[in-house]
């Protein structure tokens, strides 16, 4: 029995809206409920950071929100896939540019999948989500794989002076 | 069990719902997930409220003394209360205030209950109940009802479900647990809901048939209540259950030590 092919079956999902407008959030909840049922991947709106591996965000990123969702982001244990749901989330979308709001969340975390629109279809999101998981599943093989083993020898020549760089140092007159 | 009413759920709410064995899967892929700790011994009470839950799943099941599986399920819970309360995190907290407040309203329903079983068969030993030669339902019948009506409280069903109110706390005492160790939170409530339905068992006596037909009559009762109703807030609880099961409980072991 490969146990590893069952690490992308249970997603559970942490939805976070970063200062939008709704829109998406309610094409989310519209993913949970009869029609397109996204239960069915065993995907669970946990609303705990701690316990699940896929991030949504949606809106664009207020000057309010911004912190928390680094924190929750750093809530998260790894293996963890970010997704920017909606046109804002991805690019700042139409508040773009405004004194209040940055554009996408990309500034802050990095951000593994992208959905467009404005709101998102309930289908994108499903196909959003899909995609993320392979993500998932690549980064946790990246987890059990040794760091160590591709990593370059270090060469003389690229070594960093500890003189040179102080050199460049001007002394404070 | 669960992943069969996850899929019931999902029925009756007119979905597909997950595989079968989605339990398994959100298991496999919770021990692989990095450990994070909040402190060691918030994971310590975490581990040791599922071994303690073990333990007392085994004392039942041996057909030992009802009042130690009950105490054991106590302290099993007390653990997890400590290790919520032992976390600065207000959900955390809010969570383990409205868990002790449901272990205040059915505690005394199912030591009563216990005391019941012992007048009809002279011991308190589960074996006792599982050898009993007439079923007990049929000799205390509102002990039974009183049982059914703290069963949600138990399992966190909605309406009762206060403890665990995933849009209010967001699971309650479970919330800071990650990884690994929610992995034993988890799997402690399969392990509840295997003692709630051997609870319901006792009540057959030797009868295998009756037994299986109270479990199932008991599990689509539970799925029905928790897809019908709303969530009571903690108050309105703990007046239904003292009001009304505890005083069910109570009438029934009138009954029962006057005939």
């Amino acid at each position: 029995m490969n146990l590893s092919s069952y690490r992308k079956k249970s997603p559970w999902i942490l939805h976070y809206n970063a200062g939008g407008c709704n829109g998406c959030d309610i094409e989310i909840l519209a993913c949970l409920g009869p029609k397109y049922d996204i239960e069915r991947f065993g995907m669970i709106n946990t609303g705990n950071p701690k316990q699940s591996d896929i991030l949504l965000v949606t809106g664009p990123v207020t000057k309010r929100s911004r912190e928390r969702l680094v924190e929750i982001y750093a809530q998260m244990p790894e293996p963890k896939v970010v997704i920017a749901c909606g046109a804002c989330a991805s690019t700042g979308g139409v508040f773009r540019g405004m004194y209040n709001c940055e554009g996408g969340i990309d500034q802050y975390i990095p951000v593994d999948v992208y959905v467009c629109g404005c709101g998102t279809r309930p289908e994108q999101i499903i196909d959003g989500v899909v995609q993320a998981l392979a993500i998932l599943e690549q980064k946790s093989k990246d987890m059990e794989s040794s760091v160590r083993l591709n990593k370059q020898a270090v060469t003389e020549n690229e070594q960093l002076n500890r003189r040179h760089v102080a050199a460049e140092i001007a002394p404070i007159a | 069990m669960y992943g069969f009413e996850r899929i019931v759920k999902a029925r009756m709410q007119r979905r597909i719902g997950p595989p079968l064995l989605q339990p398994f899967y959100d298991f496999l892929k919770l021990a692989q997930k990095r450990q994070m700790l909040v402190h060691s011994a918030h994971a310590f009470l975490g581990i040791m409220h599922f071994v303690a839950l073990w333990f007392a799943l085994a004392v039942l099941l041996l057909g030992s003394d009802l009042i130690l599986v009950i105490f054991l399920h106590l302290l099993a819970t007390a653990l997890l209360l400590l290790a919520a309360y032992s976390t600065r995190s207000v959900f955390s907290h809010l969570g383990a205030n409205r868990l002790a407040i449901s272990v205040l309203a059915y505690e005394p329903v199912l030591i009563l209950i216990a005391v019941a079983i012992f007048m009809l068969t002279g011991s308190f030993n589960a074996s006792a109940a599982f050898n009993h030669s007439t079923p007990l339902l049929y000799q205390m019948p509102l002990a039974f009802v009183a049982l059914l009506l703290v069963l949600p409280i138990k399992l966190k069903k909605s309406p009762f479900d206060v403890a665990e109110a995933h849009q209010e706390v967001t699971g309650g005492v479970e919330l800071e647990f990650s990884g690994l160790f929610f992995e034993a939170v988890y799997t402690a409530k399969w392990l509840d809901y295997v003692f709630c339905y051997t609870l319901v068992y006792l009540f057959a006596g030797n009868n295998i048939i009756l037994g299986i037909g109270l479990m199932l009559f008991t599990f689509l009762y539970l799925n029905a209540l928790d897809n019908s109703t709303a969530r009571v807030n903690y108050k309105q609880m703990l007046r239904f259950s003292l009001g009304v099961s505890f005083s069910l409980a109570l009438i029934n072991l009138l009954i029962n030590s006057l005939l």
